[in-house]
């Protein structure tokens, strides 16, 4: 049963992916833009404008070079089918390989950045619905009224003068590690798994110290939301009947509470799902502040050069992420409540 | 005499409001003895559901217990810590709620909540919690308690969540039981079945019962003593006999008005050579499935006639395709199948465009007077639409028109600029009403107009229906699930199950002398409000076994063979027909073959 679910859900995400491929494929092409002679410098000849072309392969008419794309002709370059997002125009290297050194860098700010948010979030949004207009209420209320109004880079900015201009004691907004820094060998590309499996705790923990701003960054712009929702998801179930059967057939306090933490929480994992994927390219701001080169700065970077295969390659492996994660938030939802059916 | 196990006082309840503080329980004194059972009976809002929860120190958010005690066993539980209040809450007195369903949690198998609750007042282990779990559900009448006790709330039926929620209450024996409109949204045989279940239940365990309810019927048969609450407090408390005998406050004798004028006559019936106004014959309708072949078969051969000036029940249990043979008969659903003749018009086969003109002269009327108005528009706006629609009357006259059927259905004129927001159930629907009448229909339907309303609202709606019936000599098609209204209100009756009409005839033929077996069960489970034939004291044998089938896959025979006690090997596989005899039409061979 829920084998074939997933089967099918990831299916069905194929399925989604191909069709975005496709109208982001032409999505692009439709742009008011040339990037040949982006390439080539407006003042270039015929000849070499006409040779760039060819060696982008847009001479091609556009279904041919959906084809490619997709892989079918292998024998002219390898495409999707064959496991490659294509040839980056602007560096000529493979964008497999460039994301593959970009993503991780999000992937791990912002999965540590949703932990936190998370870890804070569901204690105070429990303990704000508890005493609705209370102390604790009245916090959480301007603090998410606060940290919601302002833009995030503004926030790290204000982070960065404080904890390392003020107070130094957060190191410089200089990238994962300190530049003087050899990094460890990529192999997962997770810096905190790489310096592990480098066995180099020293540069482990100089790691966890470069990720402790910006993670404080996201942390305290996106606790704002999750607090809101667990409160507000926390007060329907405190107010729902089965919490006041709960109560008038003597249930300890503890056993009550219980009840309705997990009725709260069911709900709110759909609004997780939404913005974690929102975040992998919504954290470009923060990762910019920081100079952590993530995914999302790669993506501003194709897109002004209007470099296609990078650009397509970023929007379908952030789709990919987006359904997979939304298919375990799925999962996790009907573990939690049982009236979800398969 | 011993001294009763509760003593309420002055108990007080209120809700903040930005006006200030409500009060919807204003000093509610009375005492309950050791294994009486008391019903508490009152309007809706007159905050019955609100003292049942204050008895134990609870108050629905934000409300607050104002005041008062509440003495159980010498100890005022409104004073006593958080501790001890949820130590004798569900160990000494249990409570049940209306919708079961909603107060199970629907996150944890019932057998874990009623172990939890077992647990929480007598210790022990997981096993313990979840023998004694199975153990209460047997006791509560369910069947198979091993399967159920792993089932969640929404896969149960609502006689059947309601059945688990007593069986939480009860797991710790408490002495008093307090039983919250138990079988609201309950179907009759459900309901009777139920209550029976409970009151042998509570003689076995030695409870005392506080039975909070609207329906009349089932304080006549189970109660003992009767409370009334009217504007929050108690105003009058007497033996059950006595209070429908001689009740003495003003509203408990608004009450009991109808019971006791009408008493045993049945409505007149029209007269034989009125013209018939309405008549349906092989009315069908199948809706489809969704990615199935199968469809659910709602309605099937339904034939009905109805006079002009007659008003015709029809009942059954829900999923029977009663109202779904109200919206064909105007319209609202497309039958799949059988004609409609309207004054010789055959409405199943107009096209919407010339439906549109007979509009107009069949209304219908829904379950729900909250959800059939836009809470947005004045009364006035409600009640003109149709006009703006059908008449060319100037807005002058079309007012004067809405201000006419107020009048009709005893609501002042000044309502006309009101947004229906205050309005109780029972205006709110007189509004529908007025609205249906507006353009001086000749047929309306009623789709169980009265479920929704406190017993003093209903009266006064069959008394107002039976007026309009009189004076302006429309027809109804009066849908209910509620006999007594129907026996006070129709000339005839059709019995449906499952989607075929089983029995049909004047209601006194079928109230009197029910033939088909369906029929005689869903009246024996009938609760009739009165005292001196109570079911409890002589036990009913006539009732059903099991559920209704699902309507998709029917049996091949009778449709009630799985359940009839009556049934033999033909009634499995015959299907059965309508027979008429005697001006009344009955679907059993055996009845027919005067067997049974």
């Amino acid at each position: 049963m829920l084998l074939k679910y997933v089967l099918r859900r990831l299916s069905i995400g194929l399925v989604q992916l191909l069709g975005l491929t496709i109208s982001v494929f032409f999505l692009i092409r439709l742009l008011p833009a040339d990037p040949v002679s982006r390439l080539v410098g407006m003042n270039a000849s015929k000849e070499a404008y006409a040779q760039a072309q060819a060696q982008l392969g847009l001479d091609r008419p556009v279904l041919t070079q959906l084809s490619i794309y997709l892989g079918f002709q292998p024998d002219v370059s390898p495409g999707l089918l064959q496991g490659s997002l294509g040839v980056s125009w602007v560096t000529g290297s493979q964008v497999t390989a460039e994301i593959a050194s970009y993503l991780p860098v999000t992937l791990e700010l912002v999965t540590l950045s949703f932990l936190f948010a998370f870890a804070v979030a569901v204690p105070v949004g429990m303990l704000s619905a508890l005493r609705p207009g209370g102390r604790a209420d009245k916090g959480v209320f301007l603090y998410s009224l606060f940290a919601g109004s302002q833009p995030e880079f503004w926030w790290g900015l204000l982070f960065v003068y404080v904890f390392f201009f003020k107070l130094g004691i957060a190191p410089a907004p200089l990238g994962r590690l300190s530049p003087m820094t050899t990094p460890p060998p990529p192999m997962t590309g997770f810096i905190l798994i790489d310096t592990l499996l480098a066995g180099q705790p020293k540069k482990f923990f100089e790691a966890a110290h470069h990720l402790m701003l910006p993670v404080l960054n996201l942390t305290f712009v996106l606790s704002g939301p999750i607090i809101k929702m667990v409160r507000q998801n926390m007060l329907r179930a405190l107010q729902s009947d089965f919490v006041l059967y709960a109560n008038s057939i003597g249930l300890p306090r503890k056993v009550v509470a219980r009840y309705a933490l997990r009725a709260a929480m069911a709900p709110s994992m759909t609004l997780i799902g939404i913005l974690y994927g929102f975040m992998l390219s919504g954290a470009v701001l923060v990762e910019t502040v920081f100079s952590l080169g993530g995914i999302g700065q790669y993506a501003v970077r194709s897109v002004l050069a209007f470099d296609y295969p990078a650009i397509q390659g970023v929007v379908l492996i952030i789709t990919a992420i987006s359904l997979v994660v939304y298919l375990l938030l799925d999962l996790i939802h009907a573990a939690i409540d049982p009236r979800i059916a398969y | 005499m011993a001294e009763p196990i509760l003593k309420v006082r002055n108990l007080a309840v209120g809700y903040p409001t930005p006006a200030g503080m409500l009060q919807p329980v204003k000093g509610v004194s009375f005492d309950i003895d050791a294994r009486e059972v008391v019903g508490l009976v009152g309007d809706a809002g007159s905050g019955k559901s609100t003292t049942a929860l204050a008895l134990l120190g609870l108050a629905r958010a934000p409300g607050k217990i104002m005041g008062g005690s509440v003495k159980f066993d010498g100890r005022n539980l409104l004073t006593l810590p958080d501790e001890d209040i949820r130590a004798i809450r569900g160990r000494d007195i249990g409570i049940i709620v209306q919708n079961p369903r909603a107060a199970l949690n629907p996150m944890l198998k019932v057998g874990r909540q009623i172990g939890n609750a077992y647990a929480a007042h007598n210790g022990g282990s997981a096993s313990d919690a979840r023998a004694q779990a199975i153990e209460m559900l047997r006791m509560v009448g369910i069947n198979d308690p091993e399967r159920r006790v792993d089932t969640f709330a929404h896969e149960l039926s609502g006689g059947m969540a309601q059945r688990a929620l007593i069986a939480m209450a009860l797991s710790s024996r408490p002495r008093l039981l307090i039983a919250d409109e138990p079988t609201s949204g309950l179907d009759v045989t459900i309901q009777a079945q139920f209550l029976d279940q409970m009151w042998q239940t509570v003689q076995m365990t030695g409870s005392a019962i506080l039975l909070v309810t609207q329906e009349l019927g089932v304080i006549a048969n189970y109660c003992d003593r009767v409370l009334v609450l009217h504007e929050g407090r108690i105003v009058e408390d007497a033996p059950v006999r006595q209070f429908f005998a001689a009740p003495r406050h003003p509203y408990s004798q608004d009450v009991l008005r109808l019971y006791r004028e009408k008493g045993s006559d049945y409505p007149a019936q029209v007269a034989s050579g009125a013209p018939v106004l309405m008549q349906a014959k092989g009315l069908t309708k199948n809706f489809p499935i969704r990615h199935s072949s199968k469809v659910v078969h709602a309605v099937d051969q339904v034939a009905l006639t109805i006079r002009k000036g007659e008003a015709v029940g029809l009942v059954g249990e829900s999923g029977s395709g009663k109202t779904t043979v109200g919206r064909c008969l105007v319209r609202l659903v497309d039958p799949t199948d059988g004609t409609i003749l309207f004054g010789g018009t055959d409405l199943s086969r107009l096209s919407n465009a010339a439906m549109r003109g007979y509009r107009s002269r069949v209304q219908i009327v829904f379950q729900d007077p909250f959800d059939s108005v836009n809470p947005r528009w004045t009364i006035a706006q409600i009640l003109d639409e149709p006009l703006r629609l059908h008449s060319t009357d100037d807005a002058a006259a079309r007012r004067k028109r809405a201000a006419e059927v107020l009048a009709l259905v005893n609501l002042p004129e000044a309502l006309l600029d009101r947004k229906p927001k205050g309005l109780g159930a029972g205006a709110l629907q007189r509004i529908n009403i007025a609205r249906a009448l507006i353009l001086r229909p000749d047929f309306m339907v009623l789709d169980e107009p009265t479920s929704v309303l406190a017993p003093r609202a209903r009266n006064a709606l069959i008394a107002l229906l039976a007026r309009l019936q009189a004076e302006l000599g429309i027809s109804f098609l009066f849908i209910s699930h509620d006999l007594t209204t129907v026996r006070f209100l129709c000339q005839r009756v059709a019995v449906m199950y499952l989607g075929q009409i089983v029995e049909e005839g004047s209601v006194e033929q079928v109230f009197s002398a029910p033939q088909h077996p369906y029929s005689r069960a869903l009246l024996s489970a009938h609760l009739f409000p009165d005292p001196t034939h109570r079911r409890v004291d002589h036990p009913e044998a006539a009732a059903l076994q099991g559920e209704i089938p699902s309507p998709i896959d029917l049996p091949k025979g009778c449709y009630l063979a799985s359940r009839c006690g009556f049934a033999n090997d033909a009634c499995r596989s015959t299907p059965q027909v309508l027979t008429q005899q005697d001006g009344r039409a009955v679907r059993c061979h055996r009845v027919v073959a005067g067997e049974i």
